[in-house]
């Protein structure tokens, strides 16, 4: 029983987590068709950025926070202007986008190498104590991190149902040209996404450097997570990447107990293979007919 | 001239003056360097046969290429097979991985392939540096896959004990040879049956399909050919460096290849070779700044492809059409 608590406990952690970085990835992926390659890169930003605000400038850290936020929304403009912007006059979007970010992401990464240096550091925006259920010890962190991501995920949920801006993001993604005949600004709308998906990718990397440290390539492994959550839910399909990104966290904690933590990521992806191979649009994507 | 004309005299004339550079500039630096930019070439040539020809977002280029390190240095080590032996192995080991890859994920759109074969690259490199159980003790402890030290001591291909003081010469020679070969397959490729099946599935993808050509077939055809030279390249790279590691699956060297692919020109056949030929010079000037050299490398990357999506050889191309 007290094994069962603590699976759930860490894997419900580490489910909101990946839940948080995929929101932004399913969004961008949705409503413009691009892969963000830089979205880990983006991440780690947030959590130097959370860093630098405590350590250097001595912030409130609820400021920090959204002062990472922010940053990271101003990433995201930036790569629309800078890169989407003028791929999506050219052909073949899908691809150079996606190696244009790889390109985005490496400066990034190598620039925060740089400005921080190569070592891991601790996140100083943390919450000390514990939860005690049953016979388990739960961080009270864990339980901060749960509490936001959830809150996060109501406020897009909202945002997303209940707001022109979202009524208007959901339009762009289920169909780009009807949207736009019916007076969506289109362009408008993938600045808004990209710069959401920066502000949650800053969040969810406060996050995870919190239970874990800071280094430059951190961001890299939630990142190749959340893209298997995005492709295993489908590209695109937000409500059901949060599903599969719980799903896929308490699995990992449950084989990390079971297996050992060096082969959570191998079973994972063989789980995500044998699931493409089953349904290749994913669980909750539709197959699209192509019409000749 | 016709194209294929052009593509022999383009190529003779290249080899003739690889073959020559040695007699030119025998310093090793050099030797070593141009033999290294021939492993990265021989790479480069087979995954655009892939990414350019064949239209499959494919990034397990380099997983493949480690396969065949990886055979390599372990038929060696494990079986005292000699390498000459091996690395033909290794080809055949890469092609095999290489076809349980694309079975797994052929099936896929064009991004679900590229975050698939990335992902299994990923957990390769996983496996082996976070494997610590002794699976030989002879020599001190070893796991099956080396871990994070690698695999050392597996044979030669002999030419060090032949050559002694100039082996560094005859490896060149050795790579210049895999190249000049792996070259002409991807122009038989591209010029030949299966690149006109992709030409014409990317035409018209209704008729082509209604003809009976299968996408899915030919896919793994491209898959199968350029894994074998592509294992092959990591067979000698093996040889050459006398030891294999986990560093051969490192993103920048991911980066650094790709972008040779995207800044050559994606789909043509010298642009990937230009590229390659490009970016090992600029490497060499940034030397000096080798803290800023990813960056310069990422920046490289998104700038060409935002602004010359057709790389040099498009450049070229339209430069040459402006004039006729």
């Amino acid at each position: 029983m007290d094994v069962l608590i603590q699976i759930v406990a860490s894997g419900l952690t580490l489910g909101a987590m990946y839940a948080v970085a995929t929101i932004g990835l399913s969004l961008v992926y949705g409503s413009l068709n691009m892969l963000n390659m830089a979205h880990g890169a983006i991440l780690t930003l947030g959590g130097y950025i959370c860093y630098a605000a405590i350590v250097h400038a001595g912030l409130h850290p609820v400021l920090a926070l959204l002062a990472a936020a922010l940053v990271c929304a101003l990433v995201g403009l930036l790569i629309y202007f800078s890169a989407a912007l003028p791929l999506l006059r050219a052909e073949n979007f899908e691809t150079n986008i996606f190696i244009a970010t790889i390109g985005i992401g490496s400066v990034i990464e190598n620039l925060m190498l740089k400005g921080f240096g190569p070592y891991p550091i601790p996140q100083p925006l943390a919450v000390d104590g514990q939860v005690v259920i049953g016979n388990v010890h739960i961080p009270l962190q864990n339980v901060f991190i749960l509490g936001v991501a959830i809150v996060l995920m109501a406020a897009v949920a909202i945002l997303l149902q209940r707001t022109s801006t979202g009524r208007a993001i959901r339009a762009t993604s289920m169909n780009r040209e009807a949207a736009q005949l019916m007076g969506v600004r289109v362009g408008r709308v993938y600045a808004q996404v990209l710069a959401l998906s920066g502000a949650l990718a800053a969040v969810s990397g406060i996050m995870i450097s919190s239970i874990a440290t800071l280094t430059p390539v951190m961001g890299g492994d939630p990142m190749l997570k959340a893209f298997i959550v995005c492709v295993v839910a489908g590209l695109g399909n937000v409500y059901g990447a949060v599903i599969a990104a719980i799903a896929l966290g308490l699995l990992e904690a449950a084989t990390q107990y079971v297996l050992g933590v060096r082969w959570s990521f191998a079973t994972l992806l063989l789980l995500v293979i044998l699931v493409l191979i089953w349904r290749p649009y994913g669980l909750f994507g539709k197959q699209q007919v192509v019409r000749l | 001239m016709t194209s294929t004309r052009r593509d022999i005299l383009i190529g003779v004339v290249c080899l003739a003056l690889a073959i020559a550079l040695p007699l030119v500039m025998p310093g090793r630096y050099i030797i070593t360097q141009s033999t290294l930019f021939f492993i990265w070439a021989i790479i480069v040539v087979q995954w655009n046969l892939v990414l350019g020809i064949g239209g499959i977002f494919s990034l397990a280029q380099m997983a493949l290429f480690a396969t065949g390190a990886y055979a390599t240095a372990m038929l060696g080590f494990y079986w005292k097979m000699p390498m000459l032996a091996a690395i033909p192995m290794a080809g055949v080991v890469s092609v095999a991985v290489g076809m349980l890859i694309g079975l797994a994920c052929l099936r896929l759109r064009g991004p679900y392939v590229a975050l698939l074969t990335l992902a299994i690259a990923q957990v390769m490199y996983v496996l082996i540096v976070n494997d610590t159980d002794c699976f030989t003790t002879t020599g001190g402890c070893m796991p099956l896959f080396g871990g994070v030290r690698g695999i050392g001591q597996f044979g030669d291909i002999g030419l060090r004990a032949l050559f002694p003081s100039k082996w560094y010469i005859a490896h060149y020679y050795v790579g210049l040879a895999l190249l000049a070969v792996a070259v002409t397959i991807s122009i038989v490729v591209i010029r030949g049956p299966l690149g006109l099946a992709f030409r014409a599935l990317r035409d018209n993808h209704g008729y082509a399909m209604s003809r009976g050509i299968s996408r899915f077939k030919y896919q793994l055809w491209i898959f199968a050919v350029s894994a074998f030279f592509t294992g092959i390249a990591g067979g000698f790279y093996a040889v050459h460096f006398r030891v294999v590691g986990p560093t051969v699956f490192s993103f920048s060297t991911l980066l650094f290849l790709i972008a040779m692919i995207v800044i050559g020109g994606l789909g043509s056949i010298w642009g990937p070779l230009l590229g390659a030929a490009v970016l090992m010079l600029a490497d060499e000037g940034m030397r000096e700044l080798s803290d800023y050299r990813n960056i310069g490398l990422g920046l490289l990357l998104a700038v060409f492809v935002i602004a010359w999506p057709n790389g040099l050889n498009g450049w070229l191309q339209r430069s040459r059409a402006g004039r006729d």
